[in-house]
Order: structure tokens, then C-alpha cells, then sequence
């Protein structure tokens, strides 16, 4: 905290600023009304803050942006289908496919943990190419093995050709059970207090874990490899336990997020999930390796009122919504872009720093010696 | 094996049958049900039932279905005890007898049809309660194509 400049706070907090600046030229221009962005928002929070919750265990491990936490998201889909087939409904449908997709996240977030331990250093873009690897798999189970191998008994969700998982599932039976399980309203804005409730669980569970002897462990491991491994922690295992914490808090923010929806796109859903969640907690000002709680909700808060907003003040100003829609795409990647550029700039920036006192020492230890 | 390492697994068998029993009680109380109500005469029972004016039906303190005669209405439920009430008007400009009925649901079946009139005179349950077999339509029976990427013909440069 010592020594810091407004030049520092404001490189440190430049997206989230932007951000701020762009709502706020957007808002009034978009003609919404204060009361209908706030329901938005407040709904958003709860459709997305327990996914993008999920990414901050690797990022305490310095594993980055977990981008494969799309498997997750594919185990909480594939738990929803086979739900939705049982015809197990409302909150205890929720429960049963998040015990479903429990195990198929743990086994997927075990595979990646292995393979990112095999590509240390370079776990984002490892784990951004799992995640389309596993899509394929995910597309061999859902659109093939669902049905003859996986018993899929009901036309609704099965293709009429007789096997494989139609386009759209509908999620009727549970949508927004969880939302409107305490039903609270307060000027007009609708609160989904049971869903609030468990993201702040969530939130807690985070927390104490960080003071916990594993928590602690992945700070060390995020910090320094070697000096943890000198110091005893299993390195390898300690990146492995956060990548499946990652992957099974995904896979249950899925189910969170389609109960909200009220439909899984089942080939689509996932894909964008990983881009989107980590877009959003970098516009809270997160980092590659830093990021808090408090980042997981200014970034919902920013980037889905700028998703609110932009294409209605692109239909304003424009008078084509389009412009809006591309707008906040380009938007999403080039915040992605820009905490990716600055990560490396730092580290690089860190490493010439580091090499300059090394040098420095050694010329002050020469002239004494 | 030594002490903390038997505890550990103790405790990880007991969360694990923990977890079975809650996924074990999570399918009989949340199995849903589409619940088919006829106010019709009941087909193959052998017996004549008067069939009622109008039907009101109130689940959950919802009125989900006002039937007349010859009508049939519906409602989603969860579980297998099923409570309903009925509002029963035998005839027109007549008084509506207020009814309290409970009934257990079959596991199996997704769709339940209940025949009010042969419930109404006490039949047997074989007689009032059948099975609703859902048959998909002509639209919903078309092939449908799976589009599962989305550069889904981006990726095609020939012409």
C-alpha cells in the first residue's frame, strides 16, 4: 500500500474506471428506467456470481484463469439433462443434478489438473484447449451415447431419430425454483433472496478456506513453486485439489445459472460460459493472479449493465441493435486481451527489476569485498 | 492402517452415504407428476356415474381447473401425495359441495389421468386413475439438426 501514486490506482483500477465511464454514458442514453436495470443486474448476480466465484481457487493457486471451467459447466448439463429425464423437478431436481454432476466434475477437473501440472507456466492457453477438447467428448457422450448407452427415455429431450440430446432442453419443471424460493420484493425490484443465500455460502466457504492449511498451501504454490516445494507442500497435488474445487463449484453455478434461464442450448450453453465469466471478473478489476470476492461482484455489476445497456444505446445512437451486440463481444475479448498483456508486461516487468537489484547487490558486494 | 487414516475414511464412507441418501430422497420427493383431471363419464367400468355440472379444482390454493361437463384440465405436482380440493356442483344453479381428496400417485407414470365422476363414487382406483401416454406431434417429430458449432459453415471457403 506504502509508495503508491494515483498513477498506480489508476493503472491498477483502469478497466473497472472504463467500465464505470462507458455504463454511465451508456445508461441514459440505452432510455431503460433505473427500476428495470436494477432488476437486470440483481438478477445477473444471481444467474453468474457462483460460476465466476468458482475461478478464484486457481487464481489463489497461480494457475490464472481457469478457462476449462466450461467442463464443470458440461457436468452441470449433463446432470440437468438426465434430471429433466427422470423427471425429477423444482428444488429437489436442482439437488439431485448437482449431485450427478459432482463426480463427472471431479474426474474432469482431476484430468486437468494432471495435464496442467504437465504444462506449468503456461496453464491458460493449456486450459482453454482442454476445454475444447472435453467439448468433443461432451459431444460424443450427449449427441451418441445418450440414449442407446445412456437410458434416455423421453421424446421431449431425446432427437427424433432415436438417440442423442435435442438442441434445446426445456427446464420448466425448475426454472427459477431456487430465485423464487423466498420470494422478497422491494420497490418493484424482484430478490432472489435463496439464490443470494448460497452465493453467500459460497462466499464463505471461500474464505475460510483461504485460512485453512490447503488454503494457505495454494497461496504459498500461487506465490512460489519451489520455495513451497522446498518448504514441503505437494506442489502438484495442491494444483490439483484447486482445479477440482474449480470444476465442481462450475458445474453447480451452471445448474444455478439454467435454473434461472429455464433451458439448456445443449451444444452452446457452456461454450461461451469460461469467456464471459472471466471477462466479467476482470472488469472487476481482478487479475491474472489476483482477485477477491469484491471483483466477482463490481465485475458482474459492470459488465452486465454494459451488456444491458449497449445495444439499446447502439440502437439509439445507431438504429441498429447490432452494433450494441458487437460492441460488448468485442468488448468481452479485448478486456480478456488487455489482463493478459498486462500480466506478461508486469511479470517481465518484475523479472528486469528483480535482475537489477541482483546486479546491484553484486556490484556493492564487489566494492566492499 | 493407523487411527487418523481409518477416521478419514470412515468420515469419507459416512459423506458418501450421506449423499447416496439425499439423491435417494431427492427422487421419490421431487418426481413430478402431470396430473389430468376429466369431469366425463369413465370408459370400461361397467357401471353408470353421474357426471357433475362443474368441477372446480384447487390445488395449493390455486384453482388450477374450472370443469364443466365433458371437460378436462391439468396440473404439474411433485411428489407422490397428491391433495386436492374440489368444489362439486352437481347441477346447475346448484349449491358447490366443498370435497378434501387425497390420493397416492404411481411412481412410473409421468402423466396421470384422474376421472373425477368414477373418484366422486367411491370405484376402484383401477377405475378412476390411468395412465396419460404422451404423444409427440408431427412438428416434434421432425428432424431436427443438431448445429453444435458455432462456426458452424464459417470454415467452408469453397465458393
Amino acid at each position: 500500500m506504502k509508495n503508491k501514486s494515483i498513477g498506480d490506482y489508476l493503472r491498477r483500477f483502469s478497466v473497472p474506471l472504463m467500465f464505470v465511464i462507458i455504463c454511465l454514458i451508456c445508461a441514459p442514453i440505452s432510455g431503460l428506467s433505473p427500476n428495470y436495470l436494477i432488476n437486470e443486474i440483481v438478477t445477473r448476480i444471481g444467474r453468474n456470481a457462483f460460476l465466476i466465484l468458482s475461478l478464484l481457487i486457481p487464481i489463489m493457486a497461480g494457475m490464472g484463469l481457469n478457462f476449462s471451467m466450461t467442463l464443470g459447466a458440461m457436468a452441470g448439463e449433463i446432470g440437468l439433462i438426465l434430471v429433466s429425464d427422470w423427471q425429477i423437478v423444482g428444488i429437489p431436481g436442482m439437488i439431485l443434478a448437482m449431485i450427478v454432476s459432482i463426480p463427472i466434475s471431479t474426474l474432469l477437473g482431476l484430468f486437468c489438473g494432471k495435464v496442467l501440472n504437465m504444462a506449468k507456466g503456461r496453464e491458460m492457453i493449456t486450459s482453454y484447449i482442454i476445454s475444447f477438447f472435453i467439448n468433443g467428448i461432451y459431444q460424443l457422450v450427449v449427441l451418441y451415447l445418450m440414449g442407446p448407452v445412456i437410458p434416455i427415455v423421453h421424446s421431449t429431450i431425446k432427437l427424433p431419430r432415436g438417440y442423442g440430446i435435442r438442441n434445446t432442453v426445456s427446464l420448466l419443471s425448475m426454472r427459477q425454483h431456487l430465485d423464487n424460493l423466498i420470494p422478497l420484493n422491494i420497490m418493484g425490484v424482484k430478490i432472489p433472496v435463496a439464490t443470494f443465500i448460497v452465493i453467500f455460502l459460497l462466499c464463505l466457504v471461500i474464505i475460510w478456506f483461504r485460512k485453512t492449511k490447503l488454503g494457505q498451501d495454494m497461496r504459498a504454490v500461487g506465490q512460489d513453486m519451489d520455495v513451497s516445494r522446498d518448504a514441503g507442500i505437494d506442489v502438484e497435488r495442491t494444483r490439483i485439489i484447486s482445479m477440482i474445487l474449480s470444476t465442481v463449484f462450475a458445474g453447480i453455478g451452471m445448474i444455478i445459472y439454467l435454473q434461472n434461464m429455464g433451458n439448456i442450448a445443449t451444444y452452446s450453453s457452456h461454450s461461451q460460459i469460461g469467456m464471459f465469466c472471466i471477462a466479467a471478473l476482470l472488469v472487476g478489476g481482478a487479475s491474472v493472479d489476483k482477485a477477491s470476492i469484491g471483483n466477482v461482484f463490481l465485475g458482474i455489476i459492470l459488465f452486465h449493465t454494459m451488456f444491458i445497456v449497449a445495444p439499446k444505446a447502439g440502437t439509439v445512437i445507431t438504429g441498429d441493435s447490432m452494433i450494441g451486440e458487437y460492441f460488448r463481444v468485442f468488448v468481452s475479448y479485448a478486456v480478456i486481451t488487455v489482463a493478459l498483456i498486462m500480466y506478461e508486461t508486469n511479470k517481465r516487468k518484475n523479472k528486469s527489476k528483480a535482475g537489477m537489484q541482483l546486479a546491484l547487490d553484486q556490484e556493492q558486494e564487489e566494492a566492499n569485498g | 492402517m493407523d487411527k487418523s487414516k481409518k477416521r478419514r475414511l470412515i468420515y469419507r464412507i459416512a459423506a458418501f452415504v450421506v449423499i447416496l441418501l439425499i439423491a435417494a430422497a431427492m427422487f421419490i420427493i421431487g418426481r413430478g407428476h402431470t396430473v389430468y383431471f376429466d369431469n366425463k363419464m369413465p370408459e370400461n367400468v361397467g357401471t353408470e356415474v353421474s357426471v357433475p355440472y362443474k368441477i372446480e379444482v384447487i390445488v395449493a390454493d390455486k384453482t388450477v381447473a374450472k370443469l364443466k361437463s365433458g371437460e378436462r384440465g391439468m396440473a404439474d405436482t411433485m411428489g407422490q401425495n397428491f391433495k386436492m380440493q374440489l368444489l362439486v356442483t352437481k347441477e346447475k344453479g346448484g349449491d358447490a359441495a366443498r370435497l378434501q381428496v387425497g390420493l397416492k400417485l404411481p411412481y412410473n407414470m409421468d402423466g396421470i389421468i384422474i376421472n373425477l365422476p368414477a373418484l366422486l363414487a367411491g370405484l376402484d382406483e383401477n377405475a378412476y386413475l390411468s395412465e396419460f401416454v404422451y404423444v409427440p406431434s408431427a412438428e416434434e417429430m421432425k428432424e431436427e439438426e443438431v448445429v453444435t458449432d458455432d462456426t458452424d459453415g464459417q470454415m467452408n471457403f469453397e465458393g
